[in-house]
């Protein structure tokens, strides 16, 4: 009896297992097969743009700046990627699974060239990270007025009670705590920065965990912290950034690596004017608005692009 | 659209709106963000989490199968499956997608080869553990009683580890649906795009963080009182026990 039933049961759980394996790598292919044929487009007069960004809010506002303009003229544009790492979005493009991405200068060529100098103006690193791309079949567009940059920042009260502007002028306060993400601790463009080039030993780092650095300023909680300069908060007079001499945080424009292929012929120059256009009004107090939208009245990326292109008469 | 243009001449900034009060107070649940969003991020995304976990344990499924049966007839080749099983556990997934997206592609396969990897170390070892624990006075009495080899697998083996199958099954997908956030390293794909999206804000944005973990959670907890019914129909004896 009990044999009986066993033998039953095991045929049934054996057919039932394999059958949903089955069915599930049936439909994984089937997935796959699709995939494939979404990614290779038919060849109109204009490429097929395939654009990448990171994962994080102002790459998704970019990327949809981009990308919304250049529909507007035309060009079929596919999103694809959101990448953890700048490694990973360079090995995506340099493989030629997408053929556009916005970027920060810096990061290029510290994190993807791995100069071993930070370039001292903003246009030595624009022309450090072209060189960069260009030798891997791509190449950089026209980059942004707004730099998105680390920051030593502070409570605006805190600096007039310490009698500070520069962060070199950090060095009389005995000791003081620092907030920034935990990478920040082993990055030259962050704590080792503060550490190594303006000698500032006595610094005590607080790695921020789910609460900004404003909050934490708010609060009395630490000295100083690593603010972006696109952050909304940057634009009041609560808050004070300061002035880095030795440009320890570097030069963090944004410009549009794309493929050299997309660049070529009439559409490839309609493309690179497009982009040129836009990207010369992204200013500083621009992305601040965008990311504030984002941040504080959380619009999604896609409204907050089409808002500010469609305010510039850049969707016609 | 309204909007204005600052002092410096640059581009005109248009007004984006004011946002409710709880969003900008940055409220645990804003309930009209939810039910904004549940059609255009919320609901998407869990609909492709499902789809990543379902393929993840599917496929894992069969290939951790196919390599226990390899396994437990042939002994020697265990330890190297287990191994094997182990170091494809502890890449990191955003390593993996580096090796991969020359050849796969921003794809859903890019992730899935990642998620079915991971699936491996816990159904391998559960499937061999299962048919290893067959007491060795059933498997006599089955030769005993003229079993073939074949038979006495089917009949016997399998029908007596499928307890400890399922189980396995229950804590890969469970372990699935957690990891398969890690989508969103590579894709904006499943439910780690909205948590990352608001664990990556200045102040997390509790709303979509609690709504899209939340999802997360109870697919999580869902899928596991799922698979105990599974496990319960499947195997009526073992309730006798």
């Amino acid at each position: 009896m009990v044999r009986k039933h066993t033998r039953r049961a095991a045929k049934a759980a054996f057919a039932v297992s394999f059958g949903v394996a089955l069915l599930i790598g049936l439909t994984a292919f089937n997935g796959v097969a699709q995939s494939g044929v979404a990614g290779a487009t038919k060849t109109v007069a204009k490429p097929t743009i395939v654009i990448g960004t990171k994962n994080f809010t102002e790459e998704f506002i970019l990327g949809q700046l981009y990308g919304q303009a250049l529909a507007a003229k035309g060009f079929h544009v596919v999103y694809k990627g959101s990448f953890g790492s700048s490694e990973l979005a360079n090995t995506a493009i340099r493989s030629g699974k997408m053929n556009f991405y916005p970027e920060y200068t810096g990061i290029i060529v510290l994190d993807l060239a791995k100069a071993k100098k930070f370039p001292q103006t903003a246009a030595a690193t624009y022309q450090a990270a072209k060189a960069y791309e260009q030798k891997h079949g791509l190449t950089l567009l026209k980059e942004t007025p707004f730099v998105d940059s680390d920051t030593f920042t502070m409570l605006t009260k805190t600096a007039h009670k310490l009698g500070v502007k520069t962060i070199a002028d950090m060095k009389k306060v005995k000791s003081f705590s620092y907030a920034g993400f935990p990478e920040c601790k082993t990055r030259i463009t962050c704590l080792l920065g503060l550490k190594n080039v303006y000698g500032l030993k006595q610094v005590k780092f607080v790695a921020l965990g789910s609460i900004s650095i404003y909050t934490l300023l708010d609060k009395g909680q630490v000295t100083g912290g690593d603010g972006f300069t696109t952050d909304p908060q940057q634009n009041s007079k609560k808050y004070t950034a300061l002035v880095d001499n030795k440009h320890i945080f570097g030069f963090q424009n944004v410009a549009p690596v794309v493929s050299q292929k997309l660049l070529k012929g009439s559409a490839g120059m309609q493309l690179e004017s497009i982009c040129n256009k836009v990207s010369s009004m992204l200013t500083i107090n621009a992305m601040r608005a965008m990311d504030k939208a984002a941040y504080v009245q959380k619009a999604t990326p896609k409204q907050i692009a089409h808002g500010f292109l469609a305010a510039n008469g850049l969707l016609k | 659209m309204t909007g204005w243009r600052l002092a410096d001449g640059g581009p005109v900034i248009p007004n984006f709106g004011h946002g409710s009060e709880c969003l900008r107070d940055n409220g645990w649940l804003c309930t009209s963000w939810v039910r904004q969003h549940w059609g255009d991020i919320l609901q998407p995304a869990l609909v492709q989490h499902i789809e990543l976990t379902l393929i993840a344990v599917g496929i894992g499924f069969a290939i951790a199968f196919l390599l226990a049966l390899v396994g437990f007839r042939w002994r020697v080749f265990d330890p190297p499956l287990g191994a094997f099983t182990d170091i494809l556990y502890t890449i990191p997934s955003i390593a993996l997608y580096q090796l991969l997206v020359p050849v796969t592609g921003l794809t859903v396969t890019t992730i899935e080869i990642a998620l079915v990897s991971y699936t491996l170390f816990v159904l391998y070892r559960n499937i061999v553990a299962g048919l290893r624990a067959v007491p060795p006075e059933v498997l006599e009495s089955a030769r005993g009683m003229g079993l073939t080899r074949r038979q006495t697998f089917l009949r016997v083996e399998l029908p007596l580890a499928a307890p400890a199958i399922l189980a396995g099954l229950r804590v890969a997908t469970v372990a699935t649906i957690s990891i398969a956030t890690v989508a969103a390293f590579l894709i904006y794909y499943g439910l780690g795009g909205p948590i990352f999206d608001a664990l990556g804000q200045p102040d997390i944005f509790r709303t979509e963080l609690l709504a899209s973990g939340g999802l997360a959670i109870l697919l999580a907890l869902s899928a596991d009182a799922l698979l105990a019914l599974l496990q319960r129909a499947l195997t009526p004896w073992s309730r006798l026990r």
